[in-house]
C-alpha cells in the first residue's frame, strides 16, 4: 500500500498510510526507549512514565485526553516494550487534530504533578502485584533475569517492586525530558486521511518541538552464555510449568526468517505480534503433538522474542496434572534434537511458510493493526520490514531450518525455568 | 456501510454477510444453540463438546484436521458460552470453500473419539485447577453463582467441577451433538473480501449441506430471585485480591437496555473507566484496573463492578465502589457527562468495527438478538433519543448496592467487608 515517509526537521520521522474507504485513523507516536535504556535501581522507570503521560500537561489538563478520545468514541491505550514506548489512539477519521494535539502535547509538556506521581505509585505497583497472582508472570521474570546477567533484559518492562516502592518524581520527569523528543521518535498514521493535509497538520504540530541531543546507544552486550542454566521455582500454583529459552540474534539478523520458520514448525506462528491471534491456538506443531496429543501437557506455545538486541526464542509447556517436568522437558529436547539433525520436509516447510504468510493479512485488518505493525517494524528496523522477512521466509530451505537449530537451539546457551506448583495452604 | 444480506438456506441456517473488500480475508463468526441452557442436567457436555469439534470426524482424525486448516492457512475456533456454541474464524477467498467444509464436516461429523475425550477431559480437569488458582476468574465465577441461583445456566460454569467432567461420558457428548448442533439456529455471519458468487459457491454451498433434526434454540427461563451475598475466598498466597460486585440486570432486548448501557459506560467504562476509574484509580490509585460490565443475555443479565487491588486496600476499596454507586443518587449523572456518553456510543460505531472480526461478531448480534439488519444505521438515533432522566433513573434502579452481592478472592486475611 502507498506509504509516505518524511522527517521533519526536528528529527521526527513521520510514516503515512492513507486508507481512502477508512473511516477511522490510527495515530502511533512511539519513543526509541524501553526498559532496555534502565539501569538497576531505576527499573519499571519507562513504564511509570508511560502512565504519568495520560495525566495531562501542557495545553491539556488533567482529565483531557480521556475526554477528548472517549467523546469521539475513540480507543487509545499505550504499551512499554523492552525496546520501544509507543501511545496510539484509534478515532473517526473525521478527528486527526485530536490525536496530534494529544501526541505533540504529550512529547515535551507533561505536567508530572508531584501528587500525580505519587497517586501512581500504588496503581503500578497494584499492576506489578496483578501479574504476580499469575504463575506464568514468575516463571517469564525468571526466564529473562536467568538468560541475561548483563544486559538490561534481565528484567521485564513492569520493573521490580522495591525499585517501584523508591522512586523519586525527579529521576523519573528527567527520564522524561531526556527520551521524549521528536528526534528520538516517530509518527505512524493509518487510515482515512488525505497524505497533503495529514502533513500540514502534523508539522504545525510537531515542527515546533525542540529536539535533544541524541540518547547515548545502550553499551550493554549480553556476553556469550557457556553452560546451561537453570532455575526451579516452588509456589503454590496449580499446574507444573516448563519455560525453556535458547539465546537467538536480534530481528535484523539474517537467520530471523528461518528461526520464524523454525519456531512455526516446533511451535505454530500467532504472527509478528501477539494481539491479532486471540485465544487460536496452533494444533499442527511438532510440540503440540508430542506433549498435548499425547496428554504430557494442556498447552504448549513457542514464540521468537523479536527484539532489537539479540533475545530468546522460548518454549513453554503448561503440565497435565500427572507429567512429570522430566518427562517434558525430555519431549522438547527430542524435538529440538530432531531440528538439529534433520532437515524438516517439505510439506512441513510449506505449511509453516503458508501460516506466517497468512497471518500476516490477518495481523493487518483494521487501522489500528496497521498501525501497531507499522510502529513494531519500525521500532525493530523499518516500517516495512516485514514484507523484506515474509519474502527471505518464502525462500528458506529446509536445510537453513536445521543448520538455524543446530546454530541457535544449542544445549549450552540455553535457560531452564521449571515451576513445581505447590499445594497452597488454606 | 451498507446494510447486510440476510438470506436463510434451506436447512434453516441463517446466513449474514457484508461485503468489506478493503482487507484482503475473510472474518466469520457463528453460533448454533448449543451452549450452557441446552445442557439441561448434564452440566458440562456443552464445553467438553465444543472442544471435542476440532478433536476429529467420521472421516478426518484431530490431527489431518489441523493439518489441513493451517495447511491452507485458515484458523478455526469453537467455544461454548452460557447460551450458545461459537465458531470464529479466518480464511482467504482462495480457501473460504475448503475452510467452511471442513467446518460443516466438524459441526455434522464429529467423531468423538475415545483417545482425544481423554485428552480433553484433562484439559478441562487442567483448566479448572488453574483457574481455581486465579484471584480474578474465582470472584467472578462466584459472584455469577451469587447472583443466578438455583443452578440457572447463567450461573454455572461452563466446564461444570472436576466430579463432573470425570464422570461425562462419550455417549453424553455424542447425545447433546445429536440434540442440539445442526443447522436448525444456526447463524452463520462473514465479512470481508467476499462478494455474491464467493458466498453461495464457497459458504452456502457447503453449509446447506449441513444435515440435522436438532431442537433449535431452547428456552431460557429466566433467573430466580437474587439474594444479595457476601463471599470470601481466601488465597493467602497470592500478592493481590480481586473484588468483584454484582447483581442481575436486564436482558439485551429489554427496553430499558439502551439506558442501563449508557449508565454502564459512565460509571465504569469510558475513558479509564468512568467514575469508578476516576475514584479507585485516578485519586486514590488503589488499583490498576477497576470499571464495571454489562453482560446482557436473552433472558437476563449481569451487571458487576470489578478491582484488583492490594490486600491493605480492600476495604477502602469497596468503600470507594459504594461510594460511587450511592452517588448515582445523591450526584447523578450531569449533563455534560450524558452527553459525552452518548457521543462516545455513536463516535464507537466507527472505530470498534475497523477489522473484519469485529464486524463479524457485531453481524452475528444483530441476527441473534433480532435487531435487524438496519440496526447499525439506526443506533445512534437510538441513543441520542435516550433522556438524561431514563439514564439516570436506569442507574439508580440497575446499580443499587443495597442488590448487590459482593465477592473478595486473594489474601483476604481476617479482613472484613461489606458492601
Amino acid at each position: 500500500m502507498p506509504t509516505r515517509v518524511e522527517t521533519l526537521d526536528n528529527g521526527l520521522k513521520v510514516i503515512l498510510r492513507p486508507i481512502p474507504d477508512a473511516k477511522a485513523l490510527s495515530t502511533w507516536v512511539t519513543y526509541r526507549i524501553g526498559s532496555r535504556n534502565e539501569v538497576p535501581g531505576m527499573t519499571g522507570s519507562t513504564h511509570w512514565v508511560e502512565h504519568m503521560l495520560f495525566k495531562g500537561g501542557g495545553k491539556l489538563k488533567k482529565g483531557d485526553i480521556d475526554r477528548l478520545v472517549s467523546r469521539l468514541g475513540g480507543k487509545m491505550n499505550a504499551f512499554t516494550d523492552t525496546d520501544f514506548t509507543t501511545y496510539f489512539e484509534t478515532i473517526p477519521a473525521s478527528a486527526m487534530d485530536t490525536a496530534l494535539l494529544i501526541e505533540s502535547e504529550r512529547m515535551r509538556n507533561a505536567a508530572f504533578d508531584p501528587r500525580e506521581v505519587e497517586a501512581e505509585r500504588t496503581v503500578v505497583i497494584s499492576e506489578r502485584e496483578g501479574a504476580e497472582n499469575q504463575p506464568e508472570f514468575l516463571v517469564e521474570e525468571e526466564l529473562w533475569g536467568l538468560a541475561f546477567h548483563v544486559h538490561p533484559y534481565h528484567w521485564t518492562p513492569i520493573g521490580y517492586k522495591q525499585d517501584l516502592a523508591r522512586f523519586e518524581r525527579d529521576p523519573l520527569y528527567r527520564h522524561y525530558l531526556r527520551y521524549y523528543a521528536p528526534n528520538n521518535a516517530f509518527l505512524v498514521m493509518v487510515g482515512g486521511f488525505d497524505l497533503a493535509v495529514a502533513m500540514q497538520h502534523i508539522r504545525e504540530a510537531f515542527a515546533p518541538l525542540k529536539p535533544e541531543p541524541a540518547p547515548e546507544p545502550m553499551p550493554l552486550v549480553e556476553p556469550e552464555q557457556r553452560g546451561e542454566r537453570r532455575s526451579d521455582l516452588r509456589r503454590p500454583g496449580s499446574a507444573d510449568l516448563l519455560a525453556i529459552g535458547w539465546h537467538v540474534p536480534p530481528f535484523v539478523h539474517e537467520d530471523t526468517p528461518a528461526l520464524i520458520v523454525l519456531s512455526t514448525i516446533l511451535g505454530g506462528w500467532r504472527g509478528f505480534t501477539p494481539f491479532a491471534a486471540g485465544e487460536w491456538r496452533s494444533r499442527s506443531n511438532r510440540l503440540y503433538r508430542a506433549l498435548v496429543e499425547t496428554k504430557l501437557a494442556t498447552d504448549t506455545t513457542v514464540r521468537q522474542e523479536l527484539k532489537v538486541d539479540p533475545a530468546l526464542l522460548i518454549a513453554n509447556a503448561t503440565l497435565a496434572p500427572k507429567a512429570s517436568l522430566d518427562a517434558v522437558e525430555a519431549v522438547v529436547d527430542r524435538e529440538v534434537e530432531r531440528l538439529r539433525k534433520t532437515a524438516p520436509a517439505k510439506s512441513e516447510l510449506d505449511r509453516a511458510k503458508r501460516q506466517v504468510r497468512t497471518w500476516f493479512r490477518y495481523e493487518n485488518d483494521g487501522v489500528t493493526y496497521q498501525g501497531m505493525m507499522m510502529t513494531v517494524m519500525e521500532a525493530l528496523s523499518s516500517w516495512d520490514a516485514a514484507d523484506g522477512v515474509l519474502a527471505r521466509v518464502e525462500k528458506v530451505k529446509p536445510e537453513e531450518i536445521r543448520r538455524a537449530a543446530a546454530r541457535h537451539l544449542v544445549d549450552d546457551r540455553r535457560s531452564v525455568v521449571r515451576f513445581h506448583a505447590q499445594e497452597a495452604s488454606a | 456501510m451498507s446494510l447486510p444480506d440476510r438470506t436463510v438456506l434451506d436447512n434453516g441456517a441463517v446466513l449474514v454477510s457484508i461485503a468489506l473488500p478493503s482487507n484482503p480475508f475473510l472474518a466469520f463468526r457463528g453460533s448454533v444453540p448449543a451452549g450452557v441452557a441446552a445442557e439441561g442436567e448434564d452440566r458440562g457436555v456443552a464445553e467438553f463438546t465444543s472442544r471435542l469439534l476440532l478433536g476429529g470426524t467420521r472421516r478426518t482424525s484431530a490431527a489431518k484436521l489441523a493439518d489441513r486448516l493451517e495447511g491452507i492457512g485458515s484458523t478455526l475456533e469453537f467455544h461454548a458460552s452460557e447460551e450458545v456454541l461459537t465458531f470464529q474464524g479466518r480464511c482467504t477467498r482462495e480457501t473460504a470453500a475448503e475452510t467452511v467444509r471442513l467446518l460443516v464436516e466438524c459441526l455434522g461429523r464429529p467423531a468423538f473419539p475415545a483417545k482425544e475425550v481423554e485428552r480433553v477431559r484433562g484439559e478441562i480437569l487442567n483448566d479448572l485447577r488453574i483457574e481455581a488458582d486465579d484471584t480474578r476468574h474465582r470472584a467472578m465465577r462466584a459472584l455469577a453463582e451469587a447472583v443466578f441461583p438455583k443452578g440457572h445456566p447463567y450461573g454455572r460454569d461452563p466446564k461444570a467441577d472436576p466430579g463432573r467432567v470425570r464422570r461425562i461420558a462419550r455417549r453424553d457428548l455424542v447425545a447433546f451433538h445429536e440434540a442440539h448442533v445442526g443447522p436448525e439456529g444456526l447463524i452463520f455471519a462473514v465479512t470481508g473480501d467476499i462478494d455474491r458468487d464467493l458466498i453461495e459457491r464457497s459458504i452456502a454451498a457447503p453449509l446447506s449441506r449441513l444435515k440435522g433434526d436438532g431442537h433449535g434454540p431452547v428456552e431460557i427461563p429466566p433467573p430466580g430471585t437474587h439474594r444479595p451475598r457476601t463471599v470470601r475466598i481466601p488465597m493467602p498466597h497470592k500478592s493481590q485480591a480481586d473484588i468483584a460486585i454484582g447483581t442481575q440486570a436486564v436482558s439485551r432486548l429489554h427496553q430499558d437496555y439502551y439506558a442501563v448501557n449508557l449508565a454502564n459506560l459512565l460509571l465504569g467504562r469510558i475513558g479509564l473507566f468512568g467514575r469508578l476509574g476516576k475514584n479507585l484509580r485516578d485519586d486514590q490509585g488503589l488499583a490498576y484496573y477497576a470499571f464495571s460490565s454489562l453482560d446482557t443475555r436473552t433472558a437476563g443479565g449481569l451487571w458487576s463492578a470489578a478491582a484488583g487491588v492490594n490486600p491493605a486496600n480492600i476495604v477502602r476499596a469497596v468503600r470507594g465502589i459504594r461510594e460511587e454507586l450511592d452517588r448515582l443518587r445523591t450526584d447523578p449523572f450531569s449533563a455534560d457527562e450524558l452527553a459525552n456518553g452518548r457521543d462516545n456510543q455513536v463516535g464507537s460505531l466507527v472505530v470498534s468495527l475497523e477489522r473484519n472480526a469485529e464486524v463479524a461478531g457485531e453481524l452475528h448480534r444483530l441476527e441473534y438478538y433480532g435487531l435487524g439488519m438496519d440496526f447499525l444505521e439506526r443506533y445512534a438515533d437510538i441513543v441520542r433519543s435516550l433522556s438524561d432522566d431514563a439514564v439516570r433513573g436506569a442507574a439508580r434502579r440497575s446499580f443499587d448496592p443495597d442488590a448487590c452481592s459482593l465477592v473478595v478472592a486473594g489474601p483476604v486475611g481476617k479482613t472484613r467487608v461489606s458492601l
